[in-house]
Formats: structure tokens, C-alpha cells, sequence
């Protein structure tokens, strides 16, 4: 098979599994689990079987989409070494969320839709992955928002998550509207969305480039990765099943932005990166301090998510697209692994979230625990897990260019084990604080077995260069560039003392601060007031909400006012009025006699003929 | 006519004017369609009508009075002086006037295309080339025609 | 003295003022539409002069389809008169009032 038609399968086999789990109907909730799984182990072969056949990462198909004038859309795939480095990743991380989903979900009666959604999203995801063009890309980035909406809504019955996922929808939207006007731009300034053409042009007259597209693109990053200060969205979007935040967190949504930072790097100048990294840096920081006011394990995941994305979107503004996307990936694995290890935590609790209400479940669930821990340390760094590879290079890279970010990217790993360390000595030592936690069992294979393929992964990724069909070309380039810095020696052992030290003493840190298994926050008890501060995240919810109600507000005031006046008391009332007026008219010619209408009609054709003769 | 109380006056009235026609058609060479003309109006549609007629046994009384009899009167005396008139001409030398006609011929050529001509041959030459697809649409708006009437005069069975 | 085609247009025009008369007039259904194939004869009649003195066959084709068409609606219009007869008992205008507004 050509290589064309292997990316039609690989896009089209999740639309495919969503759309027949649609069709069956009644039958849907018996079978829907296992065509979604069909379909993800269909993704996974066939894109073996894509880096099997093809022997270099570099096709590109395009085909006319529309054209309007002089202007033509394409759509087209490209398969390059990033793309092929994320599908490989989705593929692997989609199908472990899937089977781990057929054993958490069973006993929710709305598995078919639950199925369908998780099937598109995988295959909006893959659209993002193989898009060449930015409109391509915008397609399916709002796809993957509709789909997210779809997911995390899926309990709809509660108003939580029906908020969670209006908010998740809303937020973005935001985004999406800069990302738009900026792809707009780009298609006014280079004449064509194609990615490879715009950096061809560029790389011909860099003076193309400018703030204003590189700042109108990056808002869509901003909403799809939860970056401040439209990162409200991503811990509300909890509400959502656990294995969908897994999939939102690890492999599609939050990595969708990143994704698209990584493509449009050539587009973005050098002052626009660099805001990027000291966004992504504050965010990083940021998040790790709220994460510390959260009682909620899937929450503090979320905020741990943050600030790894902000670790993210600092390396890359500094420059290492290639760490960013090492970050990326190994970020996926541990991060699918934690949130299908709280997942599995939270089945076994019978939905109790609230990390206070858990503890002792080391005994009670080892594999669950083991694998739940091997993530954090991976997540928190620890030398030789795949944590410590990318946020090893990160470091070294912001000592290198700048040490004040490479401070706070310390503190903000410091602040990582913090919080990790708090939720597994709570959670997974001392005693039940509940009776749920109390009767707490290990879960079924079908959940832990994507667990311990994932803990693999988790441990193993770190090593790029045993990456197998060359995938990670653009990883190893920017890392082999890091390792021949002048001063890298000194500087990798500089990192490594610091990182090691971060994650020691966060880890002993809370360890002795929080206790094991402790029933209250001792936080919350000591310095209420610094809790409640870190609780409230900055205001970011209460100012939007503030705004929306008081600014927003106002301003819908006065087009209701208009509405009504305007439009429903004069255009549509006198319209209505007029109509009225007519027919009461017209009614009188209305006299039932054919004779009548007969000379209606003779004198309506006189008419026509002195118009036509005039 | 249209002024006759009877509606079975009327219709008979009406088929004279229908064969009249079909003269004037006669006087314009038009052989074929003064013989549709009788056949399709004369025959067939005024039998229909005049079945209906006795069918539904209209009463006689209708509503038309003013000047009934006036106009009658006229047109009976017109209809008086044309017989006398044109018996008078077929006895006299004097000959009726005759339409000033182009001369046409009676055999349609390809290559004549749509030229008049008093043959029914012409008819089907033109029907089946040029309005060939309307000739189609006639034939399909006749059995629609069909169908619609056996679907409306059959009764309807809550009717029984 | 000869007759020209203002001859056949003046015939013409007088059976179709005949047949809108007949139709403003009466009350009768059935007559209404004898008047309706009257004024299409009219048309005929026009139809196949012109088409006589321009030597050209369409008109004379024209008048063949319009009398099918009107065979086809004699067909139809009869079939719905007899049941609305057999529905009001009467084929007077006059009672055939329900649209009235």
C-alpha cells in the first residue's frame, strides 16, 4: 500500500468506529466498547505498518479543497518526523486509555456514547497531527474541541461537568477566535495556510514574519493548552470520566497546542517566544502552587498538567522546539499513566475524589500503587525514568540562555515533587480515612494491564535513541545541539544536582510537612490564610466571572434593549401590524364568487398588459 | 351559446361552433387539424360533456335574464342572412371571396424542415424530430390525466 | 376582394370575447367550461392563421398539443365536477362559496 492510503486509514479508522457505534443503535452499549477498540488497535497497526513501509519522514499530499475566486484552499496530509513521533504516541497512549476505559466504564449505561466520543476525538486528534495547512489544522482543532465538549460533558446529568464542558467549549473559543484572525493573517501575508511553503517563504525574507500573526496564532495554543490566563477551563474539565481527562491531558487536547507550536515555530519572532517561555515559565509556577490548594487527585493532576505544559512552552520559547516535543511525549506517557492510575484509584474508592477521604491503598491495590508511583517519580524527574531525560534537557537549556527562568523552573520542579508527594503519601499510605477507601480492592486486569504497559513506557521513553524507525529525528537534533555546548559538563551537572535536589526535598519535604495518610490538609490548619490564597488561583475564575457579569453583562442589557424595541416592537410588531392591515384589506375581495375572481383576473391581466405596453 | 338557459342547448350550440371551426381550419388548409378539431372537441369532448350534463340533470332554470331575448333575436337574424347569403352566392355567378394564400406544398422534405404544409405527413415528421420531447410531455400529462380522474371519481370508501 | 389574416384574428378575437363572457356570466358550472374550450378554440383558430400565412408549422403544432391538453383537462375538470355534485347536490357558482374570506 501506498503511503497515502495507509494516512487515510490511520484518520479515518477512529470516524469510522465512532460513526458504526453510532449507527447500531440498541445494540451500541454491548458492542460499542469493543469497536472502539477495534478501531484504536486498527490505528496502531496500520501506523506500524505506516513506519514500516515508509523509509524517510517526509510526504506530502495535497488536493484542492475549495476555491473562491482566485483563492484556493488545499487540504493535505503531511507525515514528517514529528508527525510520525506523535502519532506513534497517540496510537499507544489512545489505545491503553481505550482498554482501560472498557473496565472503568462497564457499568455506566451510556458506554455508546461514551465509545462514539472517544473515538472521534482520537480521530480529530489525528487530523491535527496530519494536517499540512493551517486550515486543515483549525478543522480539526475545533473538532477536538467539540469532541472534548461531548467528553467532558458526558455526565450531563450533573450540573458540574455540564458547566465544566460548556466552560471547556466556551474558553477555547476564545482562543480559537485569535488562532483564526491569525490564520486569516498568515493566508493575507504569505498567500497560502500550507506549513512547509510558509517556511520555505521565511526562511527566503524573515522580515515576512510578524508580532501580530505570531501573537494572533499562539492564542490558539493558549486556549487549547490551558495556558494562563485562559487556563480556567482545563481543572473544571475534570469533571469529565477519568480515562477522557487522561486522554485531554496526556495525548490529544492539551498536546494539540503544543503541537501546533511546534509546526508554526518558523512563524513565531524571537519577542513572541520568548513571551511564550515566560508564560510558560509563570504558568509553570503558577500551577504548582495551586495544585497544593487542591483536595481533588484528578485535579491536582490537572495542575500538574499545567505546569507541564508550561514547562513546555517555555523550552520552546526558548528555542528547542525538539526538547518541547521530547517533553511532550514523555509527558504523555506518565502523565496517561497517573491519570489512569487516579482513575483506577477512584473506581476503586466508588468515585470518591477527594484525596482526604482516601490513604492506605498501597495494600489494598499494589499494582495500581507501584505503577501510580513509578509515574510521579517519573513525573517529578528522578534520574533514569523518562521525567529526568526532557526535564533534564529543559533545564540545561534555560541555564544556558537564561538563568532567571531556569531559577523558577527549579522552583517550579521543586514545587512538583511538592504536590505529587502530598497526593501519594495521602493517598497511598497510613490508613483508610473512608469507608470507600476502606473497601478498596485492586482492579480488574483489563485496568491494570494498560497500567503496567504504560509504567513501561513511563520508564523507558526517556531514551531517544533506542526510539525505534528513527522517530524523534527533530529530539535528537535539538539534543545533540545541547550536548555541544561549551559549557554543557559543568552546566548537566549543575541541573543535576539542582534537579535531584528539587525532587529529594519536595518529596522528603512533604513527606514530613503532610504526613501519611493524613485525614485533614495540614496546610489548611497551620497558615489558612496562604491555603485559601492559593485556593482562589489568583481570582482568575471570579474575574472572568466579574467580568462576564458586570461588563458583559450590561452590554447584553442594552442589545436586549434594542432587541426589543427595535426589532420586536417596531420590525416585527409593524411588520405583523401591516400584514394584518393588508389582509383585512384583501379579505374583502376574498367574496367566493368565481365570477368574481374571473374579473379580478381580467382586470390583473388589463394591468400587466398597460405595464408591458407602457 | 352562452346565452341558452339549457345547458344541453348550449352544448349542442357549442358543437356547431366546434365543426365551424374545423371549416375555418378547412379554409386555411389546415386538412388534419379541422379532422382533429371534429374528431377530438365534436366527438369526444362534447360527448363527454353532454354525458355529464344528462348525468348530473342540471336544472333547467339558470340565473342569466337581461336582454336574452334581444340578443337572440340578433343572432337569429344574422344567422338568417348568412344562410340566405350564401345560398344566394352558390346559385349566382358571383364567386365568395377566397383568403389570400401563399401556395404551399403537400409533401414535406427533410430539408423543407418546419414549412406549412396541408399533409398529415408533416405533422408526424415535425412531432417526431423537432417537438419530439413536448410530444413526450403530452403523452405522459395524458395518462397522468388519467390516473388523476380514476383516483378522483372513485368513491371513497368511509363515503359508503 | 379577398380575406387576409385580419379577417381569421377579428373571428378569432370574437369567439374568445364569446368565451370570457360566457364565463363572467354564468352561473353554471358545466357551461363555464364549455365557454373555457371555446376561448382555447379561439387561440386554435389564431394559431393556425398565423401559422398559415408565415408558412411555418409550429403554430399548427401548437394547436395539437393545446387540444390535448384540453382533452386532458375536459377529462379532469368533468371528473371534479361530478364530485362536487355529488358532494353539494348543485354545479352552481353561486354555492360554491367556501373560499370566501
Amino acid at each position: 500500500m501506498d503511503i497515502l492510503t495507509i494516512l487515510l486509514i490511520i484518520l479515518f479508522t477512529p470516524l469510522v468506529a465512532s460513526l458504526v457505534i453510532i449507527l447500531i443503535g440498541k445494540e451500541r452499549r454491548k458492542w460499542a466498547p469493543a469497536i472502539a477498540l477495534l478501531g484504536s488497535i486498527g490505528i496502531l497497526i496500520s501506523t506500524t505498518g505506516l513506519f514500516l513501509e515508509s523509509q524517510e519522514f517526509s510526504y506530502q499530499y495535497s488536493w484542492e479543497w475549495l476555491s473562491f475566486g482566485e483563492n484556493t484552499f488545499y487540504l493535505g496530509f503531511v507525515f514528517d518526523n514529528i508527525g510520525a513521533t506523535m502519532l506513534a504516541m497517540v496510537s499507544i497512549v489512545s489505545l491503553c486509555i481505550t482498554v482501560f476505559s472498557m473496565g472503568y466504564m462497564s457499568d455506566d449505561p451510556a458506554r455508546g456514547r461514551y465509545f462514539a466520543g472517544l473515538s472521534f476525538f482520537m480521530f480529530s486528534m489525528l487530523g491535527i497531527i496530519l494536517s499540512s495547512n493551517l486550515i486543515m489544522i483549525f478543522l480539526f482543532w475545533e473538532l477536538v474541541g467539540f469532541s472534548s465538549y461531548l467528553l467532558i460533558g458526558h455526565y450531563f446529568d450533573k450540573n458540574e461537568a455540564r458547566q465544566a464542558s460548556q466552560k471547556a467549549f466556551i474558553v477555547n473559543r476564545i482562543g480559537d477566535f485569535g488562532f483564526l484572525i491569525g490564520i486569516i493573517l498568515t493566508y493575507w501575508q504569505f498567500g497560502t495556510t500550507n506549513l512547509e511553503a510558509i517556511a520555505g517563504a521565511v526562511g527566503v525574507d524573515a522580515s515576512l514574519i510578524s508580532h501580530l500573526i505570531g501573537g494572533l496564532l499562539i492564542c490558539g495554543f493558549i486556549g487549547k493548552s490551558a495556558q494562563f490566563p485562559l487556563h480556567v477551563w482545563l481543572p473544571d474539565a475534570m469533571a469529565g470520566p477519568t480515562p477522557v481527562s487522561a486522554l485531554i491531558h496526556a495525548a490529544t487536547m492539551v498536546a494539540a497546542g503544543i503541537y501546533l507550536l511546534i509546526r508554526i515555530d518558523c512563524l513565531l519572532t524571537l519577542e513572541v517566544l520568548t513571551f511564550i517561555a515566560y508564560l510558560g515559565t509563570f504558568v509553570a509556577v503558577y500551577a504548582g502552587f495551586c495544585a497544593f490548594a487542591q483536595k481533588d487527585i484528578k485535579r491536582i493532576l490537572a495542575y500538574s498538567t499545567l505546569s507541564q505544559l508550561g514547562y513546555m512552552a517555555a523550552i520552546l520559547g526558548l528555542g528547542y522546539s525538539g526538547i518541547a516535543l521530547f517533553h511532550l511525549i514523555t509527558h504523555a506517557f506518565f502523565k496517561a499513566l497517573l491519570f489512569l492510575g487516579a482513575g483506577a484509584v477512584i473506581h476503586a474508592c466508588h468515585h470518591e475524589q477527594s484525596i482526604d477521604k482516601m490513604g492506605g491503598l498501597f495494600k489494598k491495590m499494589p499494582i495500581t500503587a507501584t505503577s501510580f508511583i513509578i509515574g510521579t517519580l517519573a513525573l517529578c524527574g528522578v534520574y533514569g525514568l523518562s521525567g529526568f531525560y526532557s526535564k533534564d534537557a529543559i533545564l540545561i537549556a534555560a541555564l544556558d540562555s537564561n538563568f532567571q527562568l531556569f531559577l523558577l523552573l527549579i522552583l517550579g520542579a521543586f514545587l512538583t515533587a511538592g504536590y505529587m508527594g502530598r497526593l501519594i503519601w495521602t493517598v497511598f499510605l497510613g490508613k483508610a480515612n473512608s469507608e470507600n477507601a476502606d473497601h478498596a480492592h485492586e482492579v480488574s486486569p483489563i485496568m491494570s494491564g494498560p497500567l503496567i504497559v504504560l509504567t513501561l513506557f513511563a520508564v523507558l521513553v526517556g531514551l531517544n535513541h533506542y526510539w525505534p524507525f528513527g522517530l524523534g529525528g527533530i529530539v535528537s537534533l535539538d539534543l545533540d545541539h545541547l550536548h555541544h555546548l561549551e559549557h554543557y559538563k559543568s552546566m548537566h551537572k549543575t541541573v543535576l544536582i539542582w534537579g535531584s535536589a528539587a525532587w529529594i526535598v519536595g518529596l522528603l519535604g512533604s513527606l514530613l510537612f503532610y504526613g501519611r495518610g493524613s485525614k485533614a490538609d495540614r496546610l489548611q490548619d497551620k497558615a489558612p490564610k496562604l491555603y485559601a490564597f492559593l485556593e482562589s488561583r489568583l481570582w482568575m475564575d471570579e474575574l472572568y466571572a466579574f467580568y462576564v457579569n458586570k461588563i458583559q453583562q450590561r452590554l447584553a442589557d442594552i442589545l436586549s434593549f434594542l432587541d426589543e424595541v427595535l426589532l420586536r416592537g417596531f420590525i416585527i410588531r409593524g411588520g405583523a401590524g401591516l400584514v394584518g392591515v393588508l389582509g383585512v384589506g384583501l379579505r374583502i375581495l376574498q367574496v367566493g364568487r368565481l365570477n368574481a375572481y374571473y374579473l379580478w383576473f381580467f382586470v390583473g391581466l388589463i394591468l400587466l398588459w398597460l405595464y408591458a405596453a407602457s | 351559446m352562452v346565452f341558452n338557459p339549457n345547458a344541453v342547448n348550449s352544448a349542442m350550440f357549442m358543437i356547431v361552433v366546434l365543426v365551424a371551426t374545423a371549416g375555418l381550419f378547412v379554409l386555411l388548409e389546415a386538412y388534419f387539424l379541422a379532422i382533429l378539431q371534429v374528431l377530438v372537441y365534436a366527438g369526444a369532448v362534447m360527448v363527454l360533456f353532454l354525458f355529464i350534463i344528462m348525468l348530473l340533470d342540471v336544472d333547467k332554470g339558470d340565473d342569466l335574464k337581461l336582454g336574452r331575448r334581444k340578443l337572440s333575436l340578433l343572432a337569429r337574424f344574422f344567422g338568417v342572412c348568412l344562410v340566405a347569403f350564401l345560398i344566394f352566392n352558390s346559385f349566382s355567378e358571383v364567386n365568395l371571396p377566397s383568403p389570400d394564400l401563399g401556395t404551399v406544398g403537400d409533401y414535406p422534405g427533410i430539408e423543407s424542415g418546419i414549412d406549412f404544409s396541408t399533409s398529415a405527413k408533416s405533422f408526424g415528421l415535425i412531432l417526431f424530430t423537432k417537438y419530439m420531447l413536448p410530444f413526450q410531455i403530452i403523452g405522459f400529462l395524458l395518462l397522468i390525466a388519467m390516473i388523476g380522474v380514476i383516483v378522483i371519481s372513485k368513491k371513497q370508501k368511509t363515503a359508503e | 376582394m379577398t380575406i387576409g389574416i385580419n379577417e381569421f384574428i377579428i373571428a378569432s378575437s370574437l369567439l374568445f370575447l364569446i368565451g370570457f363572457m360566457g364565463v363572467l356570466l354564468r352561473r353554471n358550472t358545466l357551461i363555464i367550461y364549455m365557454s373555457l374550450e371555446l376561448m382555447l378554440n379561439a387561440v386554435n383558430l389564431a394559431l393556425v392563421a398565423f401559422s398559415r400565412f408565415n408558412q411555418a408549422m409550429d403554430g399548427a403544432i401548437f394547436v395539437f398539443f393545446i387540444m390535448t391538453v384540453a382533452a386532458a383537462e375536459v377529462a379532469v375538470g368533468l371528473a371534479i365536477i361530478v364530485m362536487l355534485f355529488r358532494k353539494k347536490q348543485t354545479v352552481s357558482v353561486d354555492e360554491l362559496n367556501q373560499l370566501k374570506g
